[in-house]
């Protein structure tokens, strides 16, 4: 797996991903269409494609697309 | 074998509408157009304080016979689902059968479901006709969420609208448009009963409300956790698609129309593309009225039905899916 794969799901889980750029160092919840709803999709996301089960508080504390990866990377079994 | 149909749907929304504005105003801090965005929902219609179940019922029963000409005399059997009973005793169904003047040798009873609630009746309905103890089962949903959703709970404010739907499910398949209900898929899992709770009023807080004791004022009011709810339908929903799917010895592909229960449209898109459906074959409509729970899947039957979006020969599959946790699909033949 590898991060830029990563960045690709989550893009796709923003209502307008299209539109939208993330980098590794993005702090994902500043993007203007960023709210609860999407954060429950990248969750499920995160469970769907990585077997992960992201807790909603690491989610809530995360601060940039790369500490999101990394906590799937250490958690995957 | 009796086959069983939909030949005849109506429903009634209350008089009084909540709309984003009304949100935007008692919550300005709330970004109520972003939020109707990914919500789909503009407006939704709030039952009046003195308007209940049974009231709602009764004004969908009646448009339906006066719009089908339905000769009331007719229906033999009457099932109510609701979750907000006139009372909890007696039976808001008797208490129906008799204000619409329906025969006195119905059968009646209520059933206590949510957003699963439609699909679990028709299953009930077509049980009744198979086994020849029905011809004309009224299938009645009836909802008024809103009486207990707290002043300031703004997510659930948003989503809930209350209505009610009236179905005729019947073993005469001589009307004009009839949807033959075919096989069913359930599904339940208690271990998330407290995601969707409204936790005081029954049994376990003595029946009342109010409680000076341990419990908080949030127990009065219904509770959601969202995530879950959301979680439960991403993961649950495609496999039990797939299972109906299956039953039927289907494929995505030989269904015309997908009706699920109409929560939210950005989880309603999210569980399309799990499910791999395209979306001009999947229904939305809650702009006007948002989630009305076991309403939801009759209304929008009845917009599809109008707007020309189900003919006959087409398959039509219905989804419900929410508190409980229940689940519930089934095939409809048009």
């Amino acid at each position: 797996m590898n991060i830029n794969d990563f960045i690709k799901e989550l893009k796709d889980q923003f209502i307008d991903g299209d539109d939208i750029s993330l980098e590794p160092q993005t702090n994902f919840r500043a993007i203007e269409s960023w709210d609860s709803l999407t954060g429950m999709s990248v969750l499920v996301m995160i469970k769907d494609e990585y077997q992960v089960d992201m807790p909603v508080d690491v989610l809530k504390n995360s601060k940039t697309v790369q500490e999101l990866y990394d906590f799937i990377v250490s958690n995957k079994k | 074998m009796n086959k069983a149909a939909i030949t005849a749907v109506e429903y009634y929304l209350p008089h009084d509408v909540l709309r984003n504005e009304d949100i935007a105003k008692e919550h300005p801090e709330w970004s109520i157009e972003k939020i109707s965005l990914k919500t789909g929902i503009q407006n939704r219609h709030i039952a009046d304080k003195d308007e209940f179940a049974s009231d709602m019922a009764i004004k969908a029963a009646e448009k339906l016979f006066s719009g089908y000409n339905i000769d009331k005399g007719s229906i033999d059997f009457v099932l109510l689902c609701t979750q907000s009973p006139d009372y909890f005793l007696p039976t808001t169904a008797c208490i129906v059968q008799n204000r619409l003047g329906l025969s006195k040798r119905c059968g009646a009873f209520d059933f206590n479901l949510g957003c699963s609630g439609f699909v679990y009746g028709l299953g009930i309905a077509k049980g009744l006709i198979h086994t020849g103890q029905a011809r004309n089962v009224l299938l009645l949903t009836t909802e008024t969420y809103s009486k207990f959703i707290h002043p300031a709970d703004k997510s659930n404010k948003t989503l809930f609208g209350d209505a009610a739907a009236a179905t005729l499910v019947s073993s005469v398949l001589d009307s004009t448009l009839a949807g033959e209900i075919l096989e069913f898929e359930y599904g339940t899992d208690g271990s998330g009963a407290e995601h969707l709770i409204v936790r005081n009023g029954g049994a376990r807080s003595g029946f009342k409300k109010n409680r000076t004791d341990t419990t908080e004022v949030a127990d009065d009011y219904l509770y959601m956790d969202g995530k879950a709810i959301f979680e439960f339908t991403a993961f649950a929903i495609p496999p039990l698609i797939d299972d109906t799917l299956k039953k039927h010895k289907l494929i995505v592909n030989d269904i015309d129309l997908f009706i699920f229960h109409q929560a939210n449209e950005f989880m309603l898109n999210t569980v399309r593309k799990r499910c791999k459906i395209s979306p001009e074959k999947f229904y939305i409509h809650l702009n006007d009225c948002g989630n009305t729970v076991s309403s939801t899947i009759p209304i929008a039957i009845k917009e599809a039905l109008l707007e020309g979006k189900i003919k006959k020969g087409d398959k039509v599959l219905l989804a419900g899916f929410g508190v409980g946790l229940s689940m519930g699909a089934t095939v409809l033949q048009f």
